[in-house]
């Protein structure tokens, strides 16, 4: 392999790295932008949205197959519950310390998380389930470079994603009012919107594509664990900071960048690739010091 | 006078019991984990030194003598294995078969080295042994670095050029990954890649890339089966064509679960499994109809070691320890299940008795 094939390859790969933290680094931020709230427990979310897709496989496997057709079947309804779950821990541990101060209802984040994490090892009984699918490896061949049809395919559902998001916050009445109360949330009261019942509707859709996410994880690298959504939680958060916490293109341009940034860094002949997660949580302390507001954030001025 | 009688009698019985116990029976103490985290391999071993003993028995025994066994748990502790062997040694054991924790067999060397009793360990593997061993122990399984020799030895036989090594950082991966490459380079072979990845890293992308610029034409996983799996399926999903080997850490069912087609003619290394042993279906049957449940991967070569200690007593030719040690030190290939058993003079198993497995319709199968 020269040069060029390692570059093209890496940036084969960084997509759909990138791909999978940019969709987790969404929900992160949607959440940060409407209720100011650091939701720890997203990654958790993104592990238990794998396991019931998981699930969701190995019931319809007999009537859909293991291809493409069971897969998305089992993707959606996955996003569905998840998004439930989603609301459900909104409506029972978030919302009532919608007033209270910020670390409260962080460290409630936390207690989710761990609730969420312990209770799907007790499950598992902490074991590797291995996601079984009827995928093989052809791809498309460029010399030494080689992508596969299911890299192609999660990078354009992805994307199909980003672009349907991107629709509803910007063209559709919920996606105003997201907007709107994620500037104030008094006055949106004020005006008459119902505040409660669309911060319901963005844990909704942030816990449905860190499930997507979650489950193409599942089928992409074909073993889920409960301990999965950790370090991709953290991932995340750092991706949702470098774009910009609270901005939805920049959560994306933030987990693309950070996916290229690992896929690339890791390349460098005298470093191993155990040093992957040095260059992301090294890039996030750099970017909290030198640019807070990310990469397309705007400085706030503080309204007192 | 009737009732003289029966008392005399019934003495006389009891006398005779008593008589016939101290000769006809030769006890065998098992020292195994059959608490704690491990008790299901100890439970193994245990029933698979009782099989060897009925099986011994039922030709009439050794010497004219019947074995009995008395068993104690080592719970896979230190301390409690140190307590274990006490108890035995207290009951007078001719012998010990057992072993299954390295960290909880080794201090009970001294104890049974003090007692004089001969020690045949079946399981336990570090290689310590060969330095704290006091003499009167006999290691059964192969020690972990002879793993490297038959790993070294298959990618001779795969012609292999450019070997590229992934181990995980933890003790025992890294140990048989610097092993392996120390090994292959004294040969005069080149090692490609060295490389280290994270625990629990799902993403091994870079490092497939990272692997495929220095077009290895084998790579050596020697850490364990979950993130094997994920490795071995990357590595094809990123268009590697050449050969994948992994250490006996990955040998399990789950690794072909987890990579799916991809581990299809992957190569591994492993213990003696009976279900790979030619010798091993009878065992296996016979296993299964006495206990209902499989044998476990120790059973055969724990099966092997209480043969071998009958072996030993009777080449001996009494019920004598020191006897025993001496004849256990010259065994010269004993035909066990697991293959044929010689021990050097540190008392270690001489040969190699890893096997080659690989990957065939998607199940674990014995490379000839």
């Amino acid at each position: 392999m020269d040069l060029f094939d390692i570059v093209t390859q890496q940036i084969a790969n960084s997509l759909i790295l990138g791909s999978f933290y940019a969709l987790v680094a969404l929900g992160y931020s949607m959440v940060y932008g409407i209720i100011k709230l650091l939701n720890f427990a997203h990654g958790d979310i993104y592990m238990v949205g794998a396991f019931i897709g998981f699930t969701a496989l190995s019931l319809l496997v007999g009537f859909l197959g293991d291809g493409w057709l069971g897969i998305s079947a089992s993707l959606i309804l996955s996003m569905i519950a998840t998004g439930f779950l989603g609301v459900g821990i909104q409506r029972l541990a978030y919302r009532p310390l919608l007033s209270a101060p910020r670390l409260s209802i962080l460290i409630t984040a936390m207690g989710v998380s761990l609730l969420l994490f312990n209770t799907v090892m007790a499950a598992t009984i902490g074991e590797y389930k291995a996601f079984e699918t009827g995928l093989g490896f052809e791809g498309l061949d460029f010399g030494n470079i080689h992508i596969s049809y299911t890299q192609i395919v999660l990078v354009l559902a992805t994307a199909l994603l980003m672009v349907a998001l991107t629709l509803f916050i910007n063209k559709t009445i919920y996606g105003k009012a997201m907007r709107a109360i994620s500037i104030d949330m008094d006055a949106c009261r004020l005006m008459g919107i119902d505040v409660n019942k669309v911060i319901a509707l963005t844990f909704f859709v942030g816990s449905a594509l860190a499930a997507a996410a979650g489950v193409m994880a599942g089928v992409y690298y074909g073993s889920i664990h409960f301990f999965m959504g950790f370090i991709i939680g953290l991932k995340a958060f750092t991706a949702a900071v470098f774009g910009g916490i609270g901005i939805i293109p920049g959560a994306m341009l933030g987990g693309l960048l950070l996916g290229t940034l690992e896929s690339f860094g890791t390349q460098l002949s005298w470093i191993g690739t155990e040093w992957k997660d040095v260059f992301s949580f090294g890039l996030l302390i750099l970017i909290l010091v030198f640019k807070p507001n990310g990469l397309m954030g705007r400085t706030e001025i503080e309204r007192m | 006078m009737k009732k003289i009688g029966l008392v005399f009698a019934a003495a006389a019985l009891a006398t005779c019991l008593a008589a016939g116990a101290a000769l006809a029976d030769i006890k065998v103490g098992i020292m195994v984990p059959t608490t704690g985290s491990e008790a299901t391999y100890g439970k193994d071993m245990e029933n698979a030194v009782k099989m060897a003993m009925d099986e011994i028995n039922a030709k009439g025994g050794v010497l004219g003598q019947k074995f009995i066994t008395t068993t104690a748990d080592d719970g896979c502790d230190p301390q409690m294995a140190t307590a274990a062997a006490s108890k035995l040694t207290s009951e007078d054991v001719t012998a010990v078969v057992g072993g299954y924790c390295s960290g909880a067999t080794l201090p009970t060397l001294k104890i049974y080295a003090d007692a004089g009793i001969p020690f045949v360990i079946t399981a336990a593997n570090s290689s310590k042994f060969s330095d704290m061993n006091p003499g009167n122990a006999f290691l059964v399984n192969a020690i972990g670095s002879f793993q490297v020799e038959t790993a070294v030895e298959l990618f001779k036989k795969q012609g292999v050029k450019k070997l590229a090594i992934v181990h995980q950082g933890d003790g025992y991966s890294e140990d048989l990954a610097s092993l392996t490459q120390k090994k292959w380079k004294e040969l005069g072979n080149e090692v490609v890649a060295y490389e280290l990845v994270n625990k629990g890293e799902q993403d091994q992308s870079a490092l497939v890339t990272r692997l495929k610029s220095k077009n290895p034409d084998m790579v050596f996983w020697t850490a364990y089966y979950a993130d094997g799996g994920l490795l071995i399926k990357q590595l094809r999903q990123g268009g590697y064509k050449g050969k994948i080997t992994v250490g006996d850490g990955s040998t399990d069912a789950k690794l072909i679960q987890i990579g799916g087609k991809a581990t299809e003619g992957v190569y591994a290394l492993a213990n003696p499994l009976p279900e790979f042993l030619t010798t091993g279906q009878k065992f296996i049957a016979d296993y299964k109809a006495k206990f209902k449940t499989d044998p476990g991967p120790y059973s055969a070569l724990t099966y092997d070691g209480m043969l071998l200690l009958a072996d030993a007593i009777k080449r001996a030719g009494a019920v004598d320890r020191k006897a025993i040690i001496a004849a256990l030190k010259k065994t010269d290939k004993f035909p066990g299940l697991s293959g044929p058993v010689t021990f050097t003079d540190k008392n270690l198993l001489a040969n190699s008795n890893f096997v080659v497995l690989q990957v065939k319709d998607g199940k674990w199968s014995l490379v000839k």
